[in-house]
């Protein structure tokens, strides 16, 4: 566990010692922002109905966008810059598992991408002093976000395996997001009802506008982790063939 | 410590190691050595667990490097080639971060990583970022990160390259007092490191260990029949008192320079030095110089990793062939 833990909090670190981290962060407050005024905007709107402003926060455009594109940047270092430096090969023999490596590398991803979204909360706070929330669609909102943020990381850990060059592995991670999330999309292309439903499952748009309203699904809860457990997986798999072939 | 048996590795369409046999023991420093391609560092990676073996076994402390894993990656402490570290993070941070993967906790990681930073003569830089290191700095660190847990097998892949000389003398000091009671494995293509700190010497050429022994035994063994170099003042004709001396099988002479310089080869374990001398001073000639050939860890080197296609010769009568007698196979 402390092995575990020593990797958490490596990887945490090791976003803040470089300065994409801080390019991230900043984009992402400043669209924050845009949204936040946006949000404000609209409540000061005469006759806008109160507490009904707040889901604006996720179910934007612009936080698919971001997602999109941050996520397989958060995660192209990964493990491809470890097999550029070659300080796989230490990692790989220290007596720590390919799993506990996988986990503690994508718990630190996490970490840092639930740190993005830590300012956000102060909107939350700002929002409540001024208008009534109701805090369990807010809690429905960020679980939301845990989990689907959690989902796209291990696709992005599982493209970060499959190359030593990082823009590479983004790429990789951007190609393989790209399906993920617009399969739930074809749902709207659809008349039969059958299609709608199957894709419906996997519209993670639609997911989270019910979880910002704060319809919190067991089958989405389902989906999420159950898709995220096959790709740390797959990166556990694919991290042990490449030991084979270096 | 180190037990390797038959261990054969290949990737497709090569074999990288082949059959390769040896032990380490504790309290012992072993040299592997051989051109860059002779598969030192693939040997290593097996023995690490960073590679399967294709075929044979590995054994660290003990413990199966395929089967126990785990056991035998927490027994020794490996450096390899690349010497990578990662650039954002400071010398003390790094180690202390390696200590933890290895299973240390609490105090025990602050005092280990000290320790670690003293013997790798790491102080000035302790506070650095690795980013801002010098070669030899970085060096260092790595090696101070292999060896921050106090493992009692240390395999090191070139563990003096980049460093300078003054630096070289000190790491190899470290190593030395490491290997007092640990097992240690280090590869290098650095000729005099094998003599200065390795008791014993593996020569690896194309995957197979060619030799195996203390650098004096291989010198012996390949140096065949000695030879003693004679300089005398002036045109002397030293040749047939020479020649008479018990030992001596032949004897070539030239003058040149003002001294007759006189090459006797010898029979095999003859030294014949003092009877020059007695011989010298009976006939009254002024001995410049009397000294007995041996034959450089060069030479050695050269003549067991010398292939059939640089200099073409029977099978049977190649140096390779003969330094294999000694080899277990």
């Amino acid at each position: 566990m402390s092995k575990f833990l020593a990797i958490v909090s490596r990887e945490w670190r090791a976003y803040f010692l470089s300065p994409l981290a801080y390019v991230i962060l900043a984009a992402f407050l400043v669209m924050n922002g845009m949204i936040f005024a946006a949000i404000i905007a609209f409540l000061n709107t005469p006759g806008a109905p109160k507490g009904q402003a707040l889901p604006f926060l996720f179910t934007n455009t612009y936080f698919w966008i971001f997602n999109l594109f941050v996520v397989p940047i958060i995660t192209m270092r990964l493990f491809a810059e470890e097999r550029k430096a070659g300080t796989i090969e230490t990692l790989l023999t220290s007596p720590v598992s390919e799993t506990t490596v996988v986990l503690g590398k994508f718990v630190g991803a996490l970490g840092f991408f639930l740190t993005l979204w830590a300012p956000t909360l102060v909107y939350v706070w700002i929002l409540r002093s001024q208008t009534p929330i109701d805090l369990g669609p807010v809690a429905a909102g960020y679980l939301a976000i845990t989990m689907i943020g959690a989902y796209f990381l291990s696709i992005g850990i599982f493209a970060s395996t499959l190359t030593k060059n990082q823009i590479v592995a983004a790429i990789l991670g951007f190609a393989m997001l790209i399906p993920v999330f617009s399969a739930g999309l074809l749902e709207t292309l659809s008349n039969d009802p059958g299609k709608r439903e199957t894709f419906g499952y996997f519209n993670l748009w639609d997911h989270m506008e019910e979880f910002s309203r704060g319809v919190v699904d067991t089958r989405r809860v389902v989906y999420y982790l159950s898709a995220t457990a096959f790709f740390l997986f797959l990166t556990t798999v694919s991290l042990t063939a490449k030991k084979e072939s270096p | 410590m180190i037990e390797v048996e038959h261990l054969t590795k290949s990737f497709p369409g090569r074999v990288a190691v082949s059959d390769v046999t040896f032990r380490v023991e504790p309290g012992e420093i072993v040299g592997f050595l051989g051109p860059n391609g002779a598969g030192k560092t693939t040997a290593m990676r097996c023995l690490t667990g960073f590679l399967p073996p294709s075929e044979g076994t590995a054994r660290v402390a003990g413990f199966d490097v395929v089967t126990h894993s785990m056991k035998a990656r927490a027994h020794l402490g490996y450096l390899p080639e690349s010497a990578a570290l990662y650039p954002e993070m400071r010398v003390r941070d790094y180690l202390a971060y390696r200590a933890r993967l290895e299973g240390l906790r609490g105090t025990d990681v602050g005092k280990r990583v000290d320790e670690a930073i003293a013997s790798c003569l790491l102080e000035e830089v302790a506070g650095r970022k690795v980013e801002n290191l010098s070669r030899g700095y970085r060096q260092r660190t790595a090696l101070a990160g292999a060896l921050v847990h106090q493992p009692p097998v240390l395999i090191l892949d070139e563990p003096t390259v980049g460093l300078d000389p003054a630096q070289i003398i000190r790491i190899r000091e470290t190593i030395r007092r490491l290997g007092s009671e640990r097992a240690v494995l280090l590869s290098t293509h650095i000729l005099p490191e094998v003599d200065a700190v390795c008791d014993r010497v593996l020569i690896i050429d194309r995957g197979r260990i060619v030799a195996e022994g203390t650098a004096a035994e291989l010198r012996t063994r390949l140096a065949g029949a000695p030879v003693v170099r004679v300089a005398l003042t002036g045109a002397v004709a030293a040749r047939e008192a020479l020649a008479a001396l018990p030992g001596v099988a032949a004897v070539s002479e030239e003058v040149a320079d003002g001294e007759t310089r006189v090459r006797l080869e010898c029979e095999a374990g003859a030294d014949p030095r003092e009877d020059v001398f007695r011989t010298a001073v009976a006939k009254g000639w002024i001995l410049r110089e009397l000294a007995r050939e041996s034959l450089s860890l060069e030479d050695v080197f050269v003549q067991l990793t010398r292939h059939e296609d640089a200099a073409p010769a029977a099978e049977g009568s190649t140096p390779l062939e003969a330094a294999g007698e000694g080899v277990p196979s």
